[in-house]
């Protein structure tokens, strides 16, 4: 990629290129969904300490996805990367239910963020493919995503794993920036 | 016309040459007489000769000396260096992924910038962290010393502002605002009198060390400009934009002399020789291209990469070329002849730097490999491995000795 590509991928997209920012706490599955997204090998994935940016050909976009580590100590530096920011992916484990509260915190604080201002966001409910996870309405639900009125928003099942979901969500953020975008 | 003494010379290794101290009239001034062509088996007694005949300073009094400082001179480039680099230190104190790295004149302190907002001086011989300079609200990603005096430090961030800082305390002097956007590179004038910085706002400015403002909006890109450089005396700046083109402007007026237009994409660097005659291009159209530095005319395409270049630089003395892309090559600027072809990189390569000396090449690149490379023959001597992701940036010491590495692992290395 190189520092240079980076520079490239910051400065404001032309019409056909759509910059989403992946966020989300640490463990929540952004690389997975990242490589599931580029078709990449998922075996061998560890802790982002820093970012990863790919580019994916979607329904006539070029969609160049930024996925930010999410370690407690280094989500203050999330803010690095909220320029010309299109679409906001937002992950979420919906196995770990000890954490609703503190991804449901890191959300809200996103979404008072000025640069993200009317943002459409669409919020993954990953990990369905454990036993244990919540269905995305509860999340929905726990995380009171009903009041939020000043962006278009959508929740969306997926295990990053498997696949399962993730191009459905994929679908809504192409239909959400053509109407942004055009 | 005041009368001239000379008052002592001094040696100036790379690129050869000697530097005059002398007085005329009241005033202590130095001039430097380039030696660019000097090889191990040049004809000294000719050659000296031959300065003493252009410079009216070299009187036959000091003969002697200056056939001695030529030998010195002659003596440090036929030094055979077979010098093996081996990892010294990982500095794993940056939190996030590093931008890039720079040495002081002599070496003995570095500095980095980073992701985590903050650029780092660090000791060289101990791998010690002096200073942590805080304050810049986004990424710093351009970083500089006031070479050759070291005693600043400048640094460049996505927040839109520059900071000048101290060497010796890690204090801000000023912090430079009037950028509308990221500022992604920037260079001291040779005098450390200016600052330039370039930004994603399409615009380049001048400050003022002293008085801490700008001095001059360098106005003319419609794209963000990428690099920029001074040339070796600091009358000339050269801007690189993502708008294909290459500004070359007058430092004092900040009027824009030339567009170098002739790249069917990004310029991704611009330098000039030593001389100030040549300016080499490097862009996203998978060519080099050299132009005339005075009047701004085209000279030779460097084609012959199949992607995009992304750096491409002088060696020191001015004489030769080299270049990054998938693929690193090396050209000769006076025939434009392709020298030699550094394959090997299983990735990318962003980075490529000459050493002082001019027979080794460094390159980094994204297979997370840093490689060294005879400059000649183009053969891999060394395989610096070790970071565990991209390699953004390298930089070799004025000795050539020490290496030092900045990778999106978030560490810095030292290599001896």
């Amino acid at each position: 990629m190189g520092l240079l590509s980076i520079l490239r991928k910051l400065k404001s997209t032309p019409d056909q290129e759509v910059r989403i920012l992946l966020l989300g706490l640490d463990n929540a599955g952004k690389t997975t969904l990242l490589k599931q997204l580029a078709s990449e090998d998922i075996s061998h994935i560890t802790p982002t300490q820093g970012f990863n940016i790919k580019s994916v050909q979607s329904q006539g976009f070029k969609l160049n996805v930024w996925d930010i580590g999410g370690q407690r100590k280094i989500r203050p530096y999330w803010r690095n990367y909220f320029e010309n920011t299109d679409i906001l992916i937002y992950v979420i484990d919906s196995a770990d239910r000890k954490r609703f509260e503190e991804t449901g915190q890191e959300l809200a604080e996103l979404l008072d963020e000025e640069k993200l201002s009317g943002v459409p966001v669409l919020i993954f409910a990953n990990k369905q493919d454990l036993l244990t996870a919540a269905p995305a309405s509860e999340i929905a639900e726990g995380l009171n995503l009903h009041t939020i009125r000043d962006r278009v928003w959508q929740i969306q099942s997926c295990s990053a794993l498997s696949g399962e979901g993730v191009q459905d969500g994929m679908n809504w953020v192409c239909k959400n920036v053509s109407t942004k975008k055009k | 016309m005041a009368a001239m003494a000379l008052r002592r010379l001094l040696l100036r290794y790379f690129p050869p040459g000697i530097i005059l101290e002398y007085v005329e009239g009241v005033e202590s001034k130095t001039k430097s007489i380039d030696l660019l062509d000097l090889r191990p088996d040049t004809d000294v007694t000719a050659l000296v000769e031959e300065i003493q005949k252009r410079e009216p300073l070299i009187t036959a009094s000091c003969l002697e000396h200056v056939v001695c400082l030529v030998q010195r001179l002659q003596e440090k480039l036929g030094e055979k260096q077979n010098h093996k680099f081996s990892l010294f230190k990982v500095l794993r104190t940056h939190i996030l992924p590093l931008t890039n790295v720079a040495f002081n004149k002599s070496g003995s302190r570095f500095i980095t910038g980073s992701y985590d907002r903050t650029c780092k001086l660090w000791d060289t011989a101990s791998g010690e962290e002096l200073h942590s300079l805080e304050g810049h609200r986004n990424v710093v990603y351009a970083i500089a010393f006031n070479n050759p005096y070291g005693d600043k430090i400048a640094t460049g961030s996505f927040d839109k502002t520059c900071k000048l800082w101290s060497t010796e305390t890690g204090k801000c002097y000023h912090t430079f605002r009037g950028h509308s956007a990221e500022i992604v590179c920037l260079s001291f004038n040779p005098q450390s009198t200016l600052l330039a910085t370039g930004s994603m706002d399409t615009t380049a400015k001048l400050w003022d060390l002293e008085k801490g403002e700008e001095v001059a909006t360098l106005n003319g890109h419609s794209a963000e400009i990428i690099a920029l450089s001074f040339n070796t005396t600091g009358d000339r700046i050269i801007t690189g934009s993502f708008d294909h083109t290459v500004g070359v402007w007058d430092v004092g007026t900040g009027r824009l002399l030339h567009t170098l237009i002739g790249h069917r994409g990004e310029i991704s660097s611009a330098q000039f020789n030593w001389d100030c005659s040549l300016i080499v291009t490097g862009s996203m159209d998978k060519t080099c291209m050299l132009w005339s530095a005075v009047t701004g005319t085209h000279i030779a395409t460097l084609a012959g990469h199949s992607r995009e270049v992304l750096d491409v630089c002088f060696d020191y003395a001015g004489q030769r070329i080299a270049t990054a892309s998938a693929d690193a090559r090396v050209y000769n600027a006076g025939t434009k002849q392709c020298i030699a072809k550094l394959e090997g990189h299983e990735d990318e390569i962003s980075k490529v730097c000459f050493n002082p000396k001019g027979n080794c090449i460094l390159t980094a690149s994204s297979d997370k490999t840093a490689r060294l490379w005879d400059a000649a023959t183009g053969h891999c001597l060394q395989i610096l491995e070790g970071h565990t992701d991209e390699i953004f940036s390298c930089a070799f010491n004025y000795k050539g000795d020490t290496i030092i590495t900045g990778s999106k692992d978030n560490s810095c290395r030292i290599w001896h």
